[in-house]
């Protein structure tokens, strides 16, 4: 919460260009060139944005894909160009450690691959990647503006609200402020608090979803019972009220009581999963040769749902969304600008609604939460290739 | 049971005769499948409101509060002014006991009672629900038959000829307008239509009907409240198409793949007999769960696309009644709410039962 409230700052492009080293370096070592410009380009990117919460992920995941281009596995023998006779099975921790992220490196570019084949997932990303780009870097350009200006009302105009200009290219609100600065500024809050509240809903449901499947019994029973009580309640409304019970000093805690409210349709299905997968051969047959718990779930059990799950958490921010704009749109959250809710909230407050030339102010909020929305469902299609490896076809 | 407790005088020995047969009557009601369900039901729309009745008082400022909040902004009176016109107007004691509140409810609910609102002196919430009920009804429930048939339609067409332009174009079309929300399509079409194209005046469509005309079964009358719902409707039926249509290919689509399909194209039926009683049919049956379980969510309407066209269901009436902490009225719209997605819940489980007779011959065998 504290490290994605971060807006790009210089400070965090010297982290990024920082971070960006290792791949360049490992780009001419493996006489990668250009993987390793892309690594480094990557990793300025999401050091300028993020600072180290974005740059020494990107490190690890860039290093992946340069190694990915370059590694030879050794112990493959249609590979290796070695006699059998000479193929060693001791392996050191570099060449695992090697091993294992080139792997990861093999995986990510065939991810990337398969998003890019599928022609509305790949759109969907790049209109997410669009609002990121808007809310991360556009604030370090735009400047946010927050005060009244009266002066900029047109002589004989009735209303400061004004259509487009060129000098305020999505016109003037019902204040005279710029409504370009405020959908700049106005869109981070928003998208955040939806992701985590879809982040937290997901955790809650496929963590209580596997107690229940794989433990059973009373567990089970009490879990199902909660949650079909939830999936009672009528959501929504139930969330009006909530909403005036809560005191939301933060956003997260809306976060949090939209993910109390939210979690049973995914615990339903992450159980019912569990409890099939349970029963798959392959399973059995880990179990039979106990290769422990954890691997089980880790390697048998959670591929299998994790397209599901991803699908379902953008789902889940989609509702979040909803609601959270619904709640606004109402009028029963404490209002603060800039919020592109708030933005529509005040529009049709003010009964601005019905002029004309307000038509900027109100239109620009509603196309980028509808946007927003659509790149969220087409961004979904992909994630079924994305995560399934029978899919992706291999590289 | 009761011709034991009224007839004490009876010798030992009946009674003993008597208590199994009670007992062993109740314990066949229970294992009847439909009794069970249904009591479950009953239990769960207890709990909930039981849940809801004691979350609803947890909202901060008393309806007393709100009242007087209204009508010092409003009619400009001073605080002591409005306390005395609100604790004239209201016969709700906001120091009673919680726990008594509750048990006053309770004995209320079970004669059917739901008290009286709190912010309109002597309204009954019964007549404010039946009066805003049917709209919502009307409205929502009209939406969602024309989209529940016209997707069964599109998706049925869309699967047969899948890959056509005619699959292409609606499948993009669904996907686009079912990732856009209600009330962003409503101000959409509110703001393009409405203010910038002129197509329509907004003042007209607010409201539920024309107030010039007086009601009755007249003509002018039925067309006004058709034209009033005409715009929110649209927008259900925009906003839940996409989902019945894709849905229906889909379920078309596993269907084609299903051995009968072959057999009854092998018999040389026409393509019309397949498609209707051989693929349609059974595509449907998923999609009929799911209607049953959507009709519960129609009493709760929409409270957002109500209130943006102040049409007189019982969304804005929830609305309007959280926002003055109208705690019976709110209470009394959870419950409808409530009880209609528990049964409609219930109605889906029966209504696959019946369609579809392998899940009924599953469903004997298991009890």
């Amino acid at each position: 919460m504290i490290g994605f409230e971060t807006v790009a700052s210089p400070v965090g492009l010297v982290i990024g260009l920082i971070c960006g080293i290792v791949p360049l370096a490992a780009g001419i070592h493996y006489r990668r060139l250009r993987a390793g410009i892309g690594g480094f380009l990557a990793c300025t990117l999401s050091g300028f944005a993020c600072g180290f919460l974005g740059g020494l992920p990107m490190i690890a995941l860039t290093y992946a894909v340069v190694l990915s281009y370059a590694y030879v596995n050794r112990e493959d023998p249609f590979t290796s160009r070695a006699a059998l006779s000479e193929v060693t099975f001791e392996v050191t921790r570099a060449e695992q450690f090697q091993r294992t992220m080139a792997n990861l490196g093999k995986s990510l570019r065939a991810s990337w691959k398969a998003l890019v084949r599928n022609k509305a997932g790949f759109l969907g990303f790049l209109g997410l990647a669009f609002f990121a780009a808007l809310t991360i870097f556009g604030p370090s350009l735009i400047e946010y503006e927050g005060q009244a200006h009266i002066e900029r009302r047109e002589p004989g105009a009735r209303a400061l609200v004004a259509a487009p200009s060129v000098e305020h290219p999505l016109g003037l609100d019902w204040k005279g402020r710029d409504v370009l600065s405020h959908m700049v500024h106005g869109g981070q809050r928003l998208i955040i608090t939806s992701v985590e509240a879809g982040v937290i809903a997901t955790l809650i449901a496929v963590t209580l979803g596997s107690a229940a499947g794989l433990l059973g019994g009373v567990v089970d029973q009490i879990l199902s019972t909660i949650a079909n009580f939830i999936l009672t309640i009528p959501a929504f409304p139930l969330l009006l009220v909530l909403a005036a019970v809560v005191d939301f000093d933060s956003d997260f805690m809306l976060a949090v009581l939209f993910a109390v409210l939210n979690w049973p349709t995914l615990m339903r299905a992450v159980r019912a999963q569990v409890l099939s997968l349970r029963e798959r051969d392959y399973v059995e047959a880990a179990v039979a040769l106990d290769l422990g718990l954890w691997h089980i779930i880790s390697r048998e059990v959670f591929p299998n749902m994790v397209s599901y799950i991803a699908i379902n958490l953008i789902f889940t921010v989609r509702i979040a969304m909803y609601s959270i704009v619904g709640l606004v749109f109402l009028g029963l959250v404490p209002l603060r600008e800039p919020d592109w809710a708030v933005m529509i909230f005040t529009g049709r407050q003010q009964g601005v609604l019905f002029l004309p030339q307000a038509a900027g102010m109100l239109l620009s909020p509603i196309v980028a939460i509808a946007l927003f929305q659509l790149s969220l469902v087409l961004f979904s299609r992909s994630l079924e290739e994305i995560f399934n490896p029978r899919l992706r076809s291999g590289l | 049971m009761s011709a034991i407790t009224t007839q004490p005088a009876q010798p030992q020995p009946q009674v003993d005769v008597q208590t199994p047969n009670v007992l062993d009557f109740l314990r066949r009601l229970w294992r009847n499948y439909y009794v069970k369900v249904f009591i479950q039901g009953l239990i769960t729309i207890w709990a909930v409101t039981t849940f809801t009745f004691f979350m609803i008082r947890q909202m901060p400022g008393s309806p007393v509060e709100a009242k007087i909040d209204e009508l010092m902004t409003r009619q400009a009176m001073t605080y002591e002014e409005a306390y005395r016109a609100t604790a004239t107007l209201f016969n709700f004691d906001p120091d009673r006991p919680l726990h008594l509140q509750y048990f006053d409810f309770l004995s209320g609910l079970v004669r059917g009672d739901l008290g009286d609102s709190i912010t309109k002196g002597g309204v009954s919430v019964t007549s404010i629900i039946l009066r805003y009920l049917p709209w919502t009804l009307f409205c929502v429930g009209m939406a969602l038959v024309i989209s529940f048939s016209l997707g069964i339609v599109m998706g049925l067409a869309m699967g047969y000829w899948r890959g056509s332009w005619f699959d292409n174009l609606i499948t993009t079309i669904s996907s686009i307008i079912s990732g856009i929300p209600d009330y962003i399509m409503a101000l959409l079409i509110i703001l393009i239509f409405g203010v910038q194209l002129q197509w329509f005046r907004i003042g007209d469509v607010r409201g539920g009907v024309d107030p010039n005309i007086t009601p009755g079964f007249t003509f002018e009358y039925i067309a006004s409240v058709f034209k009033y719902a005409l715009l929110p409707m649209l927008i259900y039926v925009l906003s839940s198409i996409g989902t019945w249509t894709l849905s229906m290919k889909s379920s078309t689509i596993s269907t084609l793949g299903e051995d009968y399909i072959t057999v009854a194209k092998a018999r040389g039926l026409s393509q019309r007999r397949i498609l209707t009683d051989y693929v349609g049919r059974n595509a449907m049956l998923p999609l009929v769960t799911r209607l049953a379980i959507s009709v519960g969510f129609v009493v709760g309407g929409s409270v957002i696309i109500e209130e943006m066209f102040q049409y007189p269901g019982l969304g804005r009436n929830l609305y309007i009644a959280i926002s003055g902490r109208d705690y019976t009225t709110m209470q009394g719209i959870f419950l409808v709410i409530t009880a209609a997605v528990v049964f409609s819940n219930i109605l889906a489980d029966l209504a696959i039962g019946w369609l579809d007779p392998r899940v009924r011959l599953g469903k004997q065998e298991e009890s």
